[in-house]
């Protein structure tokens, strides 16, 4: 077959030209491979965390999460659970004698209110396909010598508790509520943020100054040795750590706080006395598996290392949940329910049957969720998402405009060749036929080594350890909320933040659509070409020497 | 019947402004088995005449008959037939299609729909006295075996007519009587009919028929 000779002569022979063209092509294919597949791959990403529920298999999670900007809101009943639930021990003396070392952790519901795990009856078949408890305890662990000053009080262990009250009757509360929207009216006209720590101890001043007589010490009720106590606590060496706690449902394997599956070093439970401990945290303490972790004198060994999805509902360590109930003194309750809806077209409509089943319960689905998550993450996302359909379509042109000009430029080199073949008999059919198989054989080289430095330019940017952050903000606000608490609580975060390493991944569409556009680019220049050469009249290529 | 009839055959090309008449009203006749060369300095029109007898270009006025048919009003393709089937081209500057090798530079011109036929292009290089050098690139000949190159493409589909534009042009006398005789040796034994122009003043020898080409106008000189 000549004109295979001829082509192959053509290509060869002219290899510089081919290296040029087919690098070009290969060069814009690979961009598109990347740039596509770098934002499937944040959009991964982002699936990831917005849909957090969906990671655990949960479609509806159910907790009694009080939300701190109503605290003023809650009812007699659940301000006093509220307070029962982080009730803390203040006489260390109970302890010990003065200078002995001790350790004591001081297990609180903070913001998360429990409840009887018997509730769970109530989720009948119709309502939940699947489900798993739950229970996520703020953990303050103190640890040093006995301070001296407590031989001084002859009392026994005092504890801090928010007396009975009447509650606010509705005039004083929209006093108080009148006074919070003015200090924040206040604080943003002055340009202070209102959640910052100096803006929320302002409403909070404004909020008191306005409280009727019986509230404003309530929080200072207990008898003033107490109160002096606290105050003048002699600086020993007592450490304190705040960290969280979570009970696992192990009865289940594919719902539930962790899942088996996260578990990325180690194994989950299997045995007695064994803790598993979210990745970031375990990093973060330098733990790895096999070391123990002691609660109030019980020993617990670190199978698993897990790297929880959940990330609105995450904790440091994870137990059983049953020892948890032991170890915190909290038999039987539990403080959330993740819900595998019977049916995923119908999450909304079961979603609001269970909130009605659960007075008083913050019944979340897997669209509330999304919402709640901010970070480096979900503006690379959205800034690819904004660009890249611009992005491509700009380097589409440019490979194509490079392409048709390297094309018809050797065209024009050609002019005389291509007078002659017409001079010697020639049809327009043939030429062009060669011309345009030149570019077909040519796109494919291109297609072929784009597809190749595209797959490279994936591996090196998931080598590169690209990390984004996605801030969620956390359903348990921690015992912070306590004034009392607040001494306690320095290190206790609010919100989690989820590190996602970007993985892009090979994706055979995006790849064949990287080839395409090598090819494609290559046979649009090519077919250019072909028209240019028809309407050439052979004497003007002749003439061209 | 004559092979060739040309009458009041006229080409004009607008530069700008003025108008060259490059071909102006010609008449001739060239008869089968004639060897005519066309004699006549740089800028006489001599190449647009061959360029139209050839069917390269289409004349303003006139007409140019082969074979009795007038092929003026030939479409492309019918155009691209008669040049593959009837006429043989020769360059002045050898035209050799540079990627190719001197066999498939001669197999291009009978490659039809793509097929060639090389042991037709070796026997035809073998005949201008180039077989040893068939597989050789036009950039490593020298100018006279280019011009035998370009002379058996223009052999290899045995036209009735061959066409040769400044054939020695680019070449020594030496060479170029070579190139001429084997043009002559065809014209005799196969009956072929030669058309060369040519300022070469050593072609007239070989030529049965010669004439002077000046501003566009022909001078019969030898018949």
């Amino acid at each position: 077959m000549f004109y295979l000779a001829y082509l192959k002569a053509e290509l060869l022979r002219r290899w510089g030209k081919t290296t040029i063209i087919a690098l070009g092509l290969a060069i814009a294919s690979a961009i598109i491979i990347t740039i596509i597949s770098t934002s499937q791959g944040l959009s991964d990403s982002q699936e990831q965390v917005l849909n957090p529920l969906e990671n655990v298999g949960t479609d509806i999670m159910v907790s009694r999460s009080v939300d701190t900007e109503k605290m003023g809101d809650l009812d007699e009943a659940t301000r006093a659970e509220l307070a029962s639930e982080n009730r803390v021990t203040t006489d260390l003396s109970k302890l010990g004698k003065a200078g002995e070392s001790f350790s004591l952790d001081t297990f609180l519901a903070g913001t998360m209110l429990t409840f009887a795990s018997s509730d769970t009856k109530k989720l009948t078949s119709d309502l939940a396909k699947e489900y798993a408890t739950g229970l996520i305890l703020n953990v303050t662990h103190q640890e040093g010598k006995i301070p001296e000053i407590t031989a001084e009080f002859q009392t026994g262990p005092e504890s801090f508790q928010i007396p009975d009250v009447a509650p606010l009757t509705d005039a004083e509360r929209a006093a108080v509520d009148a006074a919070r929207q003015k200090a924040i009216a206040d604080l943003q006209a002055k340009g202070i943020d209102p959640n910052s720590e100096e803006g929320r101890q302002a409403v909070r001043e404004a909020e008191q100054a306005v409280m009727p007589e019986r509230f404003k010490n309530r929080t200072f009720t207990a008898p003033s040795r107490t109160f002096r106590q606290t105050l003048e606590t002699p600086q020993t060496d007592i450490k304190t750590e705040n960290f969280t706690i979570a009970g696992v449902d192990t009865s289940k394997t594919d719902i539930g706080l962790i899942l088996p599956s996260q578990i990325t070093e180690g194994s989950y439970f299997n045995s007695q006395d064994q803790v598993v401990v979210n990745l970031s945290y375990a990093q973060k303490k330098g733990l790895k598996v096999g070391d123990t972790l002691t609660f109030n004198s019980k020993k617990l060994t670190i199978v698993g290392i897990v790297d929880p999805k959940l990330y609105t509902n995450t904790a440091d360590v994870y137990v059983p949940i049953a020892d948890l109930q032991t170890i915190a003194s909290k038999a039987g309750r539990i403080n959330i329910i993740l819900i595998k809806a019977p049916n995923a077209d119908a999450v909304e409509d079961t979603s609001n049957k269970i909130a009605g089943l659960f007075t008083g319960a913050k019944v979340i689905n897997s669209n509330d969720t999304a919402a709640q998550v901010t970070g480096s993450l979900i503006s690379a996302a959205s800034l690819m998402n904004r660009f890249i359909g611009l992005t491509s379509i700009i380097v589409i042109l440019a490979a194509f405009i490079i392409v048709s000009l390297i094309t018809v430029f050797s065209v024009n080199k050609r002019t005389q060749e291509i007078g002659t073949l017409k001079g010697i008999g020639w049809k327009n059919p043939s030429i062009s036929r060669q011309i345009f198989l030149e570019n077909l054989v040519i796109g494919i080289f291109g297609a072929i080594l784009g597809v190749g430095l595209g797959v490279a330019a994936i591996l090196l940017l998931n080598q590169a350890n690209i990390v984004f952050t996605a801030n969620v903000a956390s359903s348990n606000a921690g015992a912070g909320f306590i004034p009392f608490m607040r001494r306690f609580a320095e290190a206790t975060a609010s919100a989690s933040t989820a590190n996602l390493k970007l993985n892009v991944t090979f994706n055979y569409l995006v790849l064949s659509l990287g080839a395409a556009v090598a090819i494609v680019g290559s046979v649009v220049a090519g077919a250019l070409a072909a028209f240019k050469v028809s309407r050439m009249k052979p004497q003007e290529a002749l003439r061209q020497l | 019947m004559a092979l060739i009839e040309i009458k009041d055959l006229t080409k004009v090309y607008k530069s700008g402004r003025s108008t060259i008449r490059a071909v102006d009203g010609i008449n001739l006749v060239v008869e089968k088995g004639d060897f005519l060369v066309v004699i006549g300095p740089s800028g006489s029109g001599k190449s647009t005449l061959l360029q139209l007898l050839g069917c390269l270009d289409k004349p303003t006025s006139g007409e140019i008959k082969i074979d009795d048919k007038e092929v003026n009003r030939f479409s492309d393709a019918r155009l691209a037939e008669l040049r593959q089937n009837k006429l043989g081209f020769i360059f002045q500057s050898f035209n050799l299609i540079p990627t190719l090798t001197a066999r498939q530079n001669v197999e291009a011109a009978i490659a039809k729909r793509g097929k060639g036929d090389k042991n037709k292009a070796l026997e035809v290089l073998e005949k201008v006295g180039l077989a040893e050098r068939a597989d050789h690139l036009p950039s490593l000949l020298s100018g006279g075996e280019q011009q035998r190159v370009a002379t058996a493409r223009a052999l290899i589909n045995d036209p009735e007519i061959i066409l040769a534009d400044e054939p020695t042009g680019n070449l020594d006398s030496r060479t170029g009587k070579e190139i001429l005789d084997i043009l002559k040796n065809l014209n005799r034994e196969k009956k072929q009919t030669v058309i060369i122009v040519t300022h070469s003043e050593y072609a007239r020898e070989f030529a049965n028929k010669v004439v002077e080409m000046r501003d566009g106008k022909l001078q019969t000189e030898k018949i």
